[in-house]
C-alpha cells in the first residue's frame, strides 16, 4: 500500500506539472491580444503601448513562462492582466461559494441516486421503478441551464421563496442567508447530476444482484437483505467510487454554467470573464485550483477504491 | 461520509424552510436610514479610473466617491463642484481656479491645491492609460500659488477645458493602493467591494456638501439581464441603471409596483464604414446603404418602443444636435438611383465584421435582410470583441463594422483622419480644430453643427439610432437619475419612500 | 394506471429492450426528417423579417416570431439541420482522433502507452464543456470553432476506451496466432480490432453525440456557441430567454425538440448496446 501511495502521488504530481505547462503553453499559442480588453474605442496609440507593456505581451513566451513557473513555486498566482489586482484573494474569495455549492450538490446529488438506483433497480417491474428509470433518460438530456432557469421562475420570480440570484455581502456571516442563496443552485445542480448517477447505481446494482457471489451467498444461508448489505455494497461500490471521483470533479467546473444561471460570485463566473477578457493570469489561476482539485479527487478515489479492495491491480494512473 | 450528508441535508432543508418565512428584511426605520440597492451589469474591474477599471468604476464613483472641479449634471450641463469659481484669461489660455473651503478627503486630510495639481498630472503622465488623456494636450504648465488655487496654463485656445475637467477625479495626492481602495472627497466612502458581486458605498459623515439622502448604497453586479430584472421583480434590488434589453419591460411598465423611465443616452450603434477603402470611398454608394436600411423598423426589433433616431454622431443632449434624420431618409428607390450614381447599378458584395455580442449580431441580420433588397449581398463576419480590436480598430483592416460610441460629444472624432473609420474631410477636420479654439461656447456650437451637417451629407456612417437610457425603479424609490450620461449614476439623491 | 405504466414501459429501460431503439429511431428520425424538409422547403426566409417582433402562434407563424420578426417554425427547422450536423461533426472529429490514439496507445510500448492514459485520464477530469469554452474562447465563436472543441474534449473519452477495447481484443488468442503468423498491424486492426471492439464503441459514440448537442446549447447560452446566422437550438434558447414570460413558446419550443434528440440518441444507444451484448439486456 505505500509503494502504491508514494507512486500514485508521483502521477499525482508530474500530471499536474504538465497539465500547468500545457495551459499556459495553449493559451500563448492562441490568437487574441488580451491588452485589447484595456482599450476604448478611443484609445490612442501610446494607450495601445501601455496596454500592451501592462499585459507583458511585448516580452518573449519564454520569458513569461518562467517568470510565472518561479512565482508558483512560491504559491504566487501573479496579478491579472486587467485589473492589476492579485489573482489568488480573489480565487480565495470565490472558493467560499464554489466549493460548498459542490459539495452539498454532490451530497444531495448522492443521496437521491443511491435511493432512486437501487429502487429503480431492486423494483425494475414496478410503475415507480419503471417511473425512476424514465425520469433518469429523460434528466439526461435536459440542458443544466434550461432547469435553472425553470427553478428561478418558479420558485423566485413566482412563488417569491427564494432569492432569484447573487450570494450575500458577507459571505457566511450569516449562515442562513448564504444558505437560502445556494438552495436553488444546488438543488439544480443535484436533479441534473443526479439523472445520470442513478443509472449508474441502477446498473451497478443489478450487476451485483445478478452475480454470482450473491447467489452463493444465499446459498449458504444468508438473507438476502444480509447478502445484499455485506457483499453487494462493497462489490458495487468500486466501479460506483471512480464514476463518482468524475462525476464530482464535473459538478466542480460544470458550476460555470449554474453560477452564471443564478449570478453566484464563484470559481466559474471568474473564469468566463477572465477568458472573455482574455485575462490569462486569471485563467491560470482558475485552471490552477481546479487541475489540483480534479487530480486530487482523482487520487482520493484511486485509493478509496484500493482501501475498499485491495484485491484490485490499479495501475498507476489509476485506470487499467 | 455518511455524517457529512446528514448535515449537509438538514442545512439544505433549513434552508429552505427559512427561506419559506423569510422576505425582504428591510430594517429602515428613517428614508435617511435606507440601504438602496442598485442592480447593474457593469461590475468595475478595479477602481482605478486610469487603469481598465471600465465604465463600471465610473457609474459608481463618479460623483458618488470622487469629485472633479466641474460636475457633469444628469441634464449634460457643466457646474462647478470642488471649483468655487473660475477666471479666464482674455486670450483665454490661463485659467485660475479657486476652491471650496473646508473640502476634506475621506482619509481626513483637507483638500488642497497641491492635490489638484497631483490629480490632473496623474491623467496627463507618460503610462497613463486615462482614456481622457488625448483632451488636455493644450497644457503647458499647472501651478498652485496657494492651498486654495490653481493656475493653468494652455498653449492654444480650448472651449472644451472646463467641460474636460469633469472628467478629473480629484484624488488625495498621498493615496495609494487605488486598485482596491479609495480617497475621494465625495459624499460616500467605500465600505466593501465584493469582487464578482457587489459593491457597498456608505455615507461619508464629513462631506463639505448637503449630505446623501440615503445612509447607504450598494451597486448589486449581474452577468446576465434576465437575472437583473428577476432581481427587480423579486425586490432583491430596487433600481436598475441601465437596461440592456425591452424583453423584460412589459413586465414593469403595467405594473404600479414600478417605474419604467426613459431617459436621454448617448450610446449611439453606429454601422460603420471603411471610407479609405471602395466602394466605401464614395459619397454616393455610402449615401444608397443610408436610405436602403429602415431604422425606423430596426429600432422597434430591437428596443420595441424605446430608443431615437438620430440622422448624424449628434446625440439630442449635446448643445450642437440639429434633427438631421431627413438628410439620408430610408427610401430603397432613391438607394437604387444612389447605387447607380456611385457606379454599382447591379450592387455588390461586401463583408461586415460584426462583434459577436448584442445586439451586434441581430444588426447585422437585419442591415443583411434590408441591402438584399437593393441588390447588396452582405458576408457577416462575427469576431471577438479582442479581435475587432486587433483587425477593426489598431490595422484597420476592414471593410464596414458594426460598433457602439457610448460618449457624448464624440462627433470631433470625424475631425481625425487617423482614426478607424478613416473619414477625411479636410473641412470637417478644419471645423473641428476651430470649434476647439473658438472664444465663446455658441461659435463652437455653431461650428460643430456645420461638422454635424457636413457628416450626415457624406453619410461618413450610418448612424443607425441612439440607445434608449432605461432606468427601470421600485415605485418606493425618488430621486435617482434617470439620464445615462457617460455611465455615471449619482447616487446620493435617491431616497426611499 | 395500468395505461400509464405501459406507455412508460417503452420509455423507460425496463424488459422490452427492443423499444428503446425503436422509440430512439422515432425519436431522432423526426428531426432529421425535419432537417432534410428544411433542406428543400421553409415556411420562410431564415433572414426574412417581415413578421411583426414577438407575434404569439398562428397559421401565418405556427409557433410564432422572434424579436426581429423572424418566423420561429423556419429557425426550428434550420436548428435541426445544424444540430444534427454539430453532433455529427464533432462526433466525427472525436471518433477519427480518439480511436486513432487509443490504438496507438494500446500497441506502443508500454512506457508510452503508460504516459498517453495518464494524459487522457488528466483530460477526461475535465469535462467537455470547459475544454470546449477554452478553444471557442481562443478561436472566436464559429460553428467549425464549437464542432471541433467538443470533438476533441470528447476524443480523450473515446481514446481511453479504444485502448480498453482494443487491449481485451490484442489478449485474445486468435489475434496473437495472426500475428505470429506474420500478419502486420494494419491488417489486424482491420481485420480483427476494429470489427470487434466496433459494437461496444458505437454505444458509446452514440452516447456522445447526445453530449455533443447539450454542450454546444450550454455554450451558447454562455454567448460562446455559434454566431448567427447559425440558428443552433442552444442560441434560440438564450435569445428566446429575457422573454420567457412574455413569449413562452420562443424558449420551450428548442428546449423541446433538444431534448427530444438527446433522449433519441441516449434510447438508440441503449438499443445498440442489447444488440452488441444481448447477455446485458436489461442493465443500465
Amino acid at each position: 500500500m505505500t509503494s502504491y501511495l508514494l507512486r500514485r502521488s508521483a502521477f499525482l504530481l508530474v500530471s499536474f506539472v504538465i497539465a500547468m505547462m500545457a495551459i499556459f503553453v495553449l493559451l500563448r499559442l492562441l490568437p487574441g491580444d488580451p491588452s485589447n480588453a484595456l482599450l476604448s474605442v478611443t484609445a490612442t496609440p501610446e494607450q495601445i503601448a501601455a496596454a500592451q507593456a501592462q499585459v507583458g505581451a511585448d516580452r518573449p513566451v519564454l520569458e513569461q513562462f518562467l517568470a510565472w513557473f518561479a512565482q508558483l513555486t512560491r504559491f504566487d498566482l501573479g496579478e491579472s492582466f486587467i485589473s492589476s489586482l492579485p489573482v489568488w484573494p480573489e480565487i480565495a474569495a470565490r472558493l467560499t461559494v464554489t466549493v460548498p455549492l459542490t459539495l452539498m450538490a454532490f451530497a444531495l446529488a448522492l443521496v437521491i441516486s443511491l435511493v432512486a438506483g437501487v429502487v429503480a433497480a431492486i423494483k425494475a417491474d414496478r410503475w415507480y421503478g419503471i417511473l425512476i428509470s424514465a425520469i433518469s433518460q429523460l434528466g439526461v438530456a435536459v440542458p443544466v441551464f434550461w432547469v435553472g432557469i425553470l427553478m428561478v421562475s418558479v420558485f423566485s420570480v413566482g412563488l417569491r421563496w427564494l432569492p432569484s440570484s447573487g450570494f450575500p455581502r458577507d459571505d457566511w456571516a450569516d449562515p442562513a442567508d448564504a444558505l437560502r442563496s445556494l438552495t436553488l443552485p444546488v438543488i439544480t445542480v443535484a436533479l441534473v447530476m443526479s439523472a445520470s448517477l442513478t443509472r449508474y447505481v441502477r446498473s451497478a446494482t443489478l450487476d451485483v444482484v445478478g452475480s454470482d457471489y450473491l447467489r452463493s451467498a444465499r446459498a449458504q444461508g444468508s438473507g438476502y437483505t444480509e447478502a445484499l448489505w455485506r457483499h453487494g455494497l462493497r462489490n458495487g461500490a468500486v466501479p460506483v467510487i471512480s464514476i463518482l471521483g468524475i462525476e464530482l470533479a464535473t459538478t466542480f467546473l460544470g458550476a460555470v454554467v449554474v453560477e452564471s444561471v443564478f449570478g453566484l460570485p464563484g470559481l466559474g463566473s471568474m473564469l468566463l470573464k477572465a477568458i472573455e477578457q482574455h485575462d490569462y493570469p486569471n485563467i491560470q489561476g482558475v485552471l490552477f485550483v481546479s487541475t489540483l482539485v480534479v487530480l486530487v479527487i482523482g487520487f482520493l478515489a484511486d485509493v478509496a477504491q484500493r482501501l475498499i479492495d485491495p484485491r484490485l491491480r490499479v495501475s498507476i494512473s489509476g485506470n487499467r | 461520509m455518511k455524517k457529512h450528508i446528514g448535515f449537509v441535508a438538514l442545512g439544505l432543508a433549513a434552508s429552505l424552510l427559512l427561506a419559506g418565512c423569510a422576505t425582504g428584511a428591510d430594517s429602515s426605520s428613517s428614508a435617511a436610514d435606507a440601504t438602496i440597492e442598485i442592480g447593474s451589469l457593469y461590475e468595475p474591474s478595479n477602481l482605478s479610473n486610469f487603469g481598465g477599471g471600465g465604465q463600471g468604476v465610473t457609474e459608481a464613483f463618479n460623483g458618488n466617491v470622487y469629485e472633479g472641479l466641474y460636475q457633469l449634471t444628469d441634464d449634460g450641463s457643466v457646474e462647478p463642484l470642488l471649483a468655487e469659481s473660475n477666471t479666464v484669461s482674455d486670450d483665454g489660455l490661463t485659467y485660475t481656479f479657486s476652491l471650496q473651503d473646508g473640502v476634506t478627503f475621506h482619509s481626513g486630510k483637507a483638500l488642497t491645491s497641491t492635490d489638484v495639481k497631483a490629480s490632473i498630472e496623474a491623467v496627463l503622465s507618460d503610462d497613463s492609460q486615462s482614456a481622457r488623456k488625448s483632451s488636455f494636450g493644450a497644457i503647458t504648465s499647472i501651478e498652485t500659488p496657494d492651498e486654495s488655487t490653481v493656475v493653468v496654463t494652455l498653449a492654444e485656445r480650448s472651449i472644451s477645458f472646463i467641460y474636460n475637467l469633469s472628467y478629473i477625479w480629484i484624488i488625495n495626492a498621498d493615496a495609494t493602493d487605488l486598485e482596491t481602495t479609495e480617497d475621494g472627497t465625495g459624499p460616500y466612502v467605500l465600505d466593501e467591494w465584493k469582487r464578482g458581486s457587489s459593491l457597498a458605498l456608505t455615507r461619508f459623515d464629513d462631506y463639505w456638501g448637503d449630505a446623501a439622502a440615503n445612509a447607504e448604497v450598494v451597486f448589486n453586479y449581474f452577468t446576465d439581464a434576465t437575472a437583473l430584472s428577476n432581481a427587480l421583480l423579486t425586490g432583491e434590488v430596487d433600481i436598475v441603471t441601465s437596461v440592456q434589453s425591452p424583453d423584460a419591460l412589459s413586465q414593469f411598465s403595467d405594473n404600479a409596483d414600478y417605474v419604467v423611465n426613459d431617459g436621454d443616452s448617448t450610446t449611439k450603434e453606429i454601422l460603420v464604414f471603411n471610407d479609405r477603402v471602395a466602394p466605401f470611398d464614395n459619397v454616393d454608394v455610402r449615401k444608397a446603404i443610408y436610405s436602403a436600411i429602415d431604422t425606423t423598423k430596426l429600432l422597434n426589433s430591437i428596443w420595441g418602443d424605446y430608443g431615437t433616431l438620430i440622422g448624424s454622431m449628434v446625440p439630442p443632449t449635446d448643445p450642437w444636435y440639429e434633427d438631421l434624420t431627413e438628410v439620408n431618409p430610408y427610401d430603397p428607390d432613391l438607394a437604387k438611383q444612389l447605387l447607380a450614381s456611385g457606379g454599382q447599378p447591379d450592387g455588390f458584395e461586401f463583408t461586415l465584421d460584426t462583434p459577436s455580442y448584442d445586439p451586434h449580431p441581430v444588426v447585422a441580420e437585419f442591415v443583411k435582410s434590408e441591402l438584399a433588397k437593393v441588390g447588396i449581398t452582405v458576408n457577416i463576419n462575427t469576431i471577438s470583441a479582442d479581435e475587432w480590436y486587433t483587425k477593426v480598430y489598431k490595422a484597420q483592416d476592414f471593410t464596414a463594422t458594426l460598433q457602439e460610441h457610448v460618449n457624448d460629444r464624440d462627433v470631433v472624432w470625424y475631425g481625425n483622419p487617423d482614426f478607424y473609420w478613416g473619414y477625411n474631410n479636410p473641412d470637417v477636420t478644419q471645423w473641428v480644430a476651430e470649434a476647439e479654439a473658438s472664444a465663446t461656447t455658441d461659435e463652437q456650437t455653431a461650428k460643430l453643427k456645420q461638422v454635424n451637417e457636413q457628416i450626415a451629407q457624406d453619410a461618413a456612417s450610418v448612424w443607425l439610432y441612439l440607445y434608449p437610457q432605461i432606468v427601470v425603479a421600485s415605485s418606493d424609490v425618488s430621486g435617482y437619475p434617470v439620464n445615462g450620461l457617460n455611465s455615471q449614476f449619482y447616487a446620493y439623491d435617491i431616497a426611499l419612500k | 394506471m395500468s395505461a400509464v405504466v405501459s406507455a412508460l414501459a417503452v420509455v423507460a429501460p425496463a424488459r422490452r429492450r427492443s423499444w428503446t431503439l425503436v422509440a430512439g429511431l422515432v425519436l431522432v428520425g423526426a428531426v432529421v426528417l425535419v432537417a432534410v424538409i428544411s433542406l428543400v422547403w421553409l415556411p420562410y426566409a431564415p433572414a426574412d423579417t417581415t413578421g411583426t417582433r414577438l407575434e404569439g402562434p398562428s397559421l401565418a407563424h405556427w409557433i410564432g416570431t422572434d424579436k426581429l420578426g423572424r418566423d420561429l417554425a423556419t429557425q426550428l427547422m434550420s436548428g435541426a439541420r445544424i444540430a444534427l450536423l454539430v453532433g455529427l461533426s464533432s462526433v466525427a472529429v472525436g471518433a477519427v482522433i480518439g480511436i486513432t490514439v487509443g490504438l496507438v496507445a494500446a500497441f506502443a510500448e508500454s512506457w508510452l502507452d503508460d504516459s498517453i492514459s495518464a494524459a487522457l485520464d488528466v483530460v477526461i477530469a475535465f469535462p467537455v464543456l470547459l475544454l470546449a469554452m477554452l478553444i471557442v474562447a481562443a478561436q472566436g465563436a464559429s460553428l467549425g470553432s464549437v464542432i471541433v472543441a467538443i470533438g476533441l474534449a470528447m476524443s480523450a473519452v473515446v481514446a481511453r476506451l479504444t485502448r480498453v477495447l482494443t487491449k481485451r481484443v490484442l489478449g485474445e488468442q486468435y489475434v496473437t496466432a495472426a500475428r505470429t503468423s506474420g500478419t502486420r498491424w494494419p491488417g489486424i486492426v482491420a481485420r480483427h480490432i476494429l470489427p470487434n471492439i466496433w459494437p461496444t464503441l458505437s454505444v458509446n459514440l452514440a452516447l456522445q453525440f447526445g453530449v455533443a448537442v447539450l454542450a454546444e446549447a450550454s455554450l451558447s447560452y454562455l454567448g460562446l456557441g455559434a454566431p448567427p446566422p447559425n440558428a443552433s437550438w442552444g442560441r434560440l434558447l438564450q435569445e428566446a430567454q429575457g422573454t420567457v414570460v412574455t413569449a413562452p413558446l420562443g424558449a420551450i419550443a428548442p428546449g423541446i425538440a433538444l431534448i427530444m434528440l438527446v433522449i433519441g440518441v441516449n434510447f438508440i444507444a441503449d438499443g445498440l448496446r442489447d444488440v452488441a451484448d444481448p447477455a446485458r439486456k436489461g442493465r443500465r
